[in-house]
């Protein structure tokens, strides 16, 4: 192929742009755009099936959580408005509703009211404002899930509904004597969720606390307890980013992880594994309940729209379907139908277990950190790391990143949030 | 000889398989099956032959769009790089003019800059000017990253054309610019096109810019592979496959030309 070969290929590539130029149809469609269900799939279900019978047309588009402020707020300075509607986490929606970006919903939830949505649940998105920043939109949390195989391993007395992080030990080290591989499994990989481990589920069961209890000697016990438990943890946790992989591989019979990233594991061989909640430590069985939320944006080209979407999102019927298609659960009075596929019924039934536990301790998304959430989660992964990792002693790493704690309190402003108990001002590590 | 011959083949194999073998088990991940990509250990054939994947990922509502305003945005950026980076790049090949090296220093700025940082800024400038969501604004952001390539490779290029061609041309009559049209272009085409690929492929593969600058009109980077990431295993291969196929195509089309440039710009 020489020259003329060369620029038949260039005028080809060109004319194909410029025929092909899509037209650009669509373009006055709504714009949702949202954190949650991002990966292909679950995009494509949004679009397909719960979008399907939406009042009006909607371009589904998903966004990165940290571009999100950033794009609400070029949105706002620059003046033109593309997004109507946005769906995020409550700790991602909040930096939008302090930097003033969302509209408030209050005659929306009025009208909502008659759905059952929890009051308590409903007050969450005021932000304590006295105005609705958000409808609450769906719910999920993080669970266990374990292979059939490892279920006659259980420490004989040990309810599986009800265990501890001590019987968890002892399972996963009775595992690892009769296999001789390490079965229990975290997502402690570089896109994984272990963070939250720390911070709704270990931290609270042993402390009661997060923030104000960080370096306390319950802590320093914790921390010891857990390099234990991770002497029977698979090494390879390190790079698990959604557990449901090494789980379906069979590389771990026990894990951990948000139950979007189990979910798979579930619904491909439901009679493979049981779900089942995290297990408790002295001060409870912390747990961290996900809330998902639906805002307008200030100044959004379609307000009405938006709201009229929300109130289809929000509808029983809609919120069943949304559980079905992406294994978010309703916030609403919804009964899930008993004709419910078995993967998803055994994540209901871990879910409901760990809501109804008697010594569940719900623990709330970091709230009020803004941008500097990134900072506060890598406190936890980077004491774990010199912790348990590394095997350097408690106390000194805990004081160190307790200062670095402290300083990211500070800068923020941020009040404590549940379990800690409430502060003025920001929330002081003890 | 024979000795000799055996190791060139063996060496030819095994640069062949340091290729073809990732490629393989990215085919056999695709069509091999869900149960087959997380089972352990691998069998190094396909259990069963399915394109289930494979079409489930073609048929995502949206990617054919998405594929349109990445070529757009990658053709404009070609077009806007050449347009910009071979006069820039003839100039300082030929011209000795004040500040031409602290011209070559600079024109490297913009890839200084991580793009994360100039995110908001940018993206309120995009606004005012009316190219938010354009294809043509990503298209010129992509034109900016491109550019120092486009201009330090074609006054390489030019460099290595020798001077005297041009004199001998304007001897005979040619004008500065008939000269440039009729003799150093034509030598430098294939060198040219290689840039103009690359500023091409550059484009096609930024996410970060094409992200935070549209909201409809994703290019497919922008739109897929951010999340590919987050998706099961047997999706992420599947669109590992269909994305490789067409730059395989490409290379394989354009190679002699990119040797061209190689045996030039090393020169």
């Amino acid at each position: 192929m020489t020259r003329p070969g060369l620029r038949g290929l260039s005028a080809a590539l060109l004319g194909a742009t410029l025929l092909l130029a899509p037209p650009r149809a669509h373009a006055e469609d709504m714009v949702f755009v949202s954190t949650q269900m991002r990966p292909i799939e679950e995009a494509q279900k949004v679009r397909d099936t719960i979008l399907k019978d939406a009042p009006a047309p909607v371009a589904y588009v998903t966004e990165d959580p940290p571009a999100l402020p950033v794009r609400v707020k070029a949105e706002m300075q620059g003046g033109k408005h593309t997004i109507s509607l946005i769906g995020a986490l409550h700790g991602e929606l909040q930096p939008l509703a302090t930097m003033g970006a969302l509209m408030t919903l209050d005659d929306l939830a009025a009208r909502l009211k008659e759905r059952g949505i929890p009051d308590e649940v409903m007050k969450l998105g005021q932000f304590g404002t006295g105005h609705q920043m958000y409808i609450p939109w769906m719910q999920a949390t993080y669970l266990m899930v374990a292979n059939r195989q490892a279920l006659p391993y259980l420490p004989a007395g040990a309810d599986i509904n009800a265990l501890t992080y001590d019987q968890l030990q002892a399972w996963a080290a009775a595992i690892q004597e009769k296999t001789g591989k390490r079965m229990l499994g975290f997502p402690a990989g570089p896109k994984g969720l272990m963070h939250r481990f720390f911070e709704g589920f270990l931290y609270p069961s042993y402390t009661g606390g997060v923030v104000v209890p960080f370096r306390s000697d319950d802590a320093e016990k914790m921390w010891t307890a857990f390099a234990g438990l991770w002497k029977t943890v698979n090494p390879n946790s390190t790079s698990y980013n959604f557990m449901q992989e090494p789980l379906l591989a069979g590389d771990v019979w026990i894990g951990f992880d948000h139950v979007a990233r189990v979910l798979d594991a579930l619904r491909q061989k439901p009679d493979d594994f049981v779900a089942f909640p995290a297990p408790a430590g002295p001060k409870g069985r912390g747990y961290m309940p996900v809330l998902a939320g639906l805002a307008v944006a200030k100044g959004a080209p379609d307000a009405n729209g938006a709201m009229a979407l929300i109130d289809y999102l929000a509808k029983p019927e809609t919120q069943i379907t949304t559980a079905r298609a992406v294994g978010f659960f309703p916030v609403v009075k919804a009964t899930l139908p008993p004709d419910l596929d078995p993967g998803l019924k055994l994540a209901v039934a871990a879910i409901a277990a760990t809501g109804g536990a008697k010594d569940a301790l719900p623990s709330l998304l970091p709230i009020g950190l803004g941008q500097k959430g990134g900072e506060f989660d890598k406190v936890f992964m980077d004491t774990f790391q010199l912790v348990v990792l590394r095997g350097q002693k408690p106390r000194a790493v805990l004081d160190r990143q307790g200062q670095e704690m402290q300083r990211i309190l500070t800068e923020t402003g941020a009040p404590c949030w549940a379990p800690d108990p409430p502060s003025q001002g920001a929330c002081q590590v003890k | 000889m024979t000795l000799r011959r055996g190791v060139f083949l063996s060496g030819i194999a095994v640069l062949c398989a340091w290729v073809l073998v990732p490629l393989y088990l990215i085919a056999l991940g695709a069509v091999g099956g869900r149960d087959a990509v997380n089972s352990w250990p691998k069998s190094f054939w396909p259990a069963e032959l399915s394109l289930s994947t494979i079409t489930a990922f073609m048929n995502i509502a949206g990617v054919w769009t998405s594929t349109l305003y990445s070529v757009e945005a990658a053709v404009l950026c070609m077009l806007f790089s050449i347009l910009l980076g071979v006069p820039a790049g003839y100039a300082l090949a030929r011209f000795a003019f004040r500040g031409a090296v602290a011209f070559r220093l600079v024109v490297l700025l913009t890839r200084a800059f991580p793009v994360a940082i100039l995110a908001l800024p940018l993206t309120v400038s995009f606004i005012r000017l009316g190219l938010y969501d354009t294809p043509l604004g990503v298209g010129l952001m992509h034109t900016a990253l491109a550019l120092p390539f486009a201009v330090l490779v074609s006054a390489s290029l030019f460099q290595a054309i020798p001077r005297e061609f041009e004199e001998a041309a304007w001897v005979f009559g040619c004008s500065g610019i008939t000269a440039f049209l009729r003799v150093v272009l034509p030598l430098a085409l294939p060198g040219i096109a290689a840039t103009a690929i690359f500023a091409f492929v550059i484009s096609w593969n930024e996410v970060f810019a094409a992200t935070v600058l549209t909201v409809r009109h994703k290019t497919l980077t922008a739109y897929l592979l951010s999340v590919l990431s987050e998706s099961p295993l047997h999706v992420q291969f599947a669109g590992g496959f269909v994305l490789i196929i067409p730059s395989v195509l490409f290379i394989f089309l354009v190679r002699r030309h990119l040797f061209a440039m190689w045996g030039i710009a090393n020169r």
